[in-house]
């Protein structure tokens, strides 16, 4: 007859052995498959939601140019706007930002240490939108309405800035932190404008008909013609795998070309990976954006350092930084392809 | 005394041990300062911003108090109903139960959609988060009352009113007051998370603020406040529980610090 205690002891014995198990187990269900393939295994943190910015990277992926220089490409989404910090932290490779961001990052009293590589379009297709009603034409017309934002000190610099230029009282505009909410959403019941991107919420408004008034940061002064989205990597990164970087912009490179020549077929591949965005919109999108990947450059990508001072110039003297930049440490065109 | 002292004694000197180990390990960079900030760091924040807080403390102290009120009555009116209706408790109870698996996370956007920008979402969120632990104590506590008091009090002749007056209610104050307690420390919580998804101010604002300029000393701060505020609300309740139930001889252990 088994007694009670050697009942416990092996039940004590069986339990320490599945602990064991389950521990030994976990790092090895947990490793990446690299080499699997054979391929490098890279991730890119874009800066919102999938939308037409992104296409280059997606046709890339999805046409295999990243396959064909070896490397495993993820795209991951963050929460909320910007990959500076994840970047900075090294939570991935590569991560989509904006030329305000990566300045705002490195000339905080801490500063991120990320670089622009890349720049995603040439000109700056952003600017602040609101329904026509509102009647908001100019920065001036800020004072006395709602702004709806995602908290970053930059929106608030940029918004002084332009409403001190305007004559406008900075302290009469109202900003709320509406986070990920959809722009046609807010502006309906609950803000007056927002910051958008033309070439999507621009375009969706046209799509839905309804009137908006879109004030282009770049007419506004052509001081405020940055680059925005553009690609950064880590000062890490940079120092360590420089070839990386070369073959992840080759084949970036292809794909927003790519989307530039076919902009029928781009949007159709794209939809493949994010099949539930609005097809019409993404269409429409990728038909104004492929004009504007470019621009009137030769190259795709190139960044030029009098745009990077002009504007880092701007926020100083508007008293919206904390420090001037040093445009040649936070970008460079050397791992674009020749 | 000697137990008092020991008592606390000893999560103190492990929290400076903690501090001071973490303290190291920022000064010698271990981790860039926009990832873990120092607790030097923090402090100095917290002193230094306090008053741009304030605002932001009190918005949120608002929603979370409305809220928790809001959640107290309608927990005690549904509790005596599930207690007294026949009927009522099993139809309502799967419903409770199901409003709280709701992921608060995932609702909280669709809130803000319905109800706006302002105080209404980030109150309803709280409501919803403290809704469960009170009526289930409470319940819990009226179900469990001796069943020859209640035979007692009706051969002398009371209504259903007096019996729950004199027997079921202070009978229940034990699992009501716990339930409290729980409901208040998601309270705070509950409110941030409301303002996270959107909103102009309020210590959740204030942190996704700090943290879109990278500045991860001041999100730390911001936590600080928020326990600080949670502990305070619970000392509050334990406060309000010992005078309630002078008749009920609570060791000194059950509370977190004398």
């Amino acid at each position: 007859m088994i007694t009670k205690r050697e009942k416990t002891v092996k039940t004590s014995i069986i339990v320490l052995l599945i602990v064991l198990v389950l521990i030994l187990g976990l790092p090895a269900c947990q490793k990446q498959t690299a080499g699997e393939s054979g391929l490098q295994n890279i991730t890119l943190v874009l800066d919102w939601v999938p939308n037409t910015n992104h296409t280059g990277i997606y046709i890339a992926k999805e046409n295999g140019y990243y396959d064909d220089e070896g490397l495993e490409m993820e795209i991951i989404q963050p929460s909320e706007g910007g990959s500076a910090d994840l970047i900075a932290a090294g939570k991935g490779e590569f991560g989509i930002s904006y030329q305000e961001q990566v300045t705002y990052a490195r000339t905080t009293d801490d500063p991120l240490p990320i670089v622009a590589i890349a720049t995603i379009i040439q000109h700056n297709t952003s600017g602040f939108a609101s329904p026509a009603d509102r009647n908001i034409k100019t920065p001036a017309d800020f004072e006395g309405k709602k702004y709806g934002g995602w908290g970053s000190p930059m929106e608030e610099a940029m918004l002084k800035g332009l409403m001190e230029k305007y004559g406008a009282d900075y302290s009469q505009l109202e900003i709320v932190n509406i986070g990920a909410s959809d722009f046609l959403t807010s502006i309906a019941r609950d803000v007056d404008f927002a910051w958008i991107f033309y070439g999507w919420d621009g375009i969706k408004a046209g799509l839905e008909d309804i009137p908006i008034n879109f004030i282009l940061l770049q007419d506004v002064d052509p001081l405020l013609d940055f680059y925005t989205p553009l690609i950064i990597a880590s000062e890490n990164t940079i120092a360590e795998s420089p070839d990386l970087i070369e073959k992840f912009l080759r084949a970036t490179e292809k794909g927003y070309l790519f989307a530039i020549n076919n902009p029928k077929e781009a949007a159709e591949l794209f939809l493949l990976d994010n099949s539930e965005l609005d097809q019409e919109l993404v269409i429409a999108s990728q038909k104004y954006l492929s004009g504007q990947y470019m621009g009137d450059s030769a190259k795709w990508g190139v960044m030029e350092k009098s745009i990077w001072d002009d504007f880092s110039n701007w926020m100083y003297e508007n008293d919206l930084l904390q420090k001037r930049l040093e445009s040649d440490m936070a970008f460079t065109n050397e791992f674009l392809p020749q | 005394m000697r137990k008092d002292i020991k008592n606390k004694v000893y999560p103190i000197i492990f929290f400076i041990v903690l501090l001071l180990i973490w303290e190291t390990v920022s000064r010698f960079e271990v981790f860039p300062p926009f990832i873990l900030p120092s607790p030097s760091s923090i402090i100095i924040s917290l002193i230094t911003d306090f008053t741009s807080m304030q605002y932001d403390i009190l918005i949120t102290l608002y929603e979370a108090l409305t809220g928790f009120i809001i959640a107290i009555i309608l927990s005690v009116a549904i509790a005596v109903a599930m207690d007294s209706i026949i009927g009522f408790k099993k139809t309502i109870y799967p419903v409770i139960i199901i409003s709280q698996t709701v992921p608060i996370i995932i609702i909280a956007p669709l809130f803000i959609i319905w109800f706006g920008y302002g105080y209404a979402p980030k109150i309803i969120i709280v409501t919803l988060i403290c809704f469960l632990p009170i009526p289930i104590s409470l319940l819990q506590g009226l179900i469990a009352v001796d069943k020859e008091l209640i035979d007692l009090l009706r051969s002398m002749g009371a209504s259903k009113f007096q019996i729950y007056k004199f027997v079921k209610i202070p009978s229940a104050m034990p699992g009501f007051f716990s339930g409290l307690k729980i409901a208040a420390t998601y309270s705070i919580m509950g409110a941030t998370i409301g303002e996270w998804v959107g909103g102009k101010s309020g210590l959740g604002v204030y942190m996704i603020r700090a943290k879109q300029a990278f500045e991860t000393d001041r999100v730390f701060a911001a936590i600080i406040i928020i326990v600080i505020l949670s502990i305070l609300l619970l000392k509050i309740i334990e406060f309000a529980e010992k005078k309630n139930m002078p008749w009920l001889k609570i060791p000194d252990e059950y509370y977190i610090e004398k």
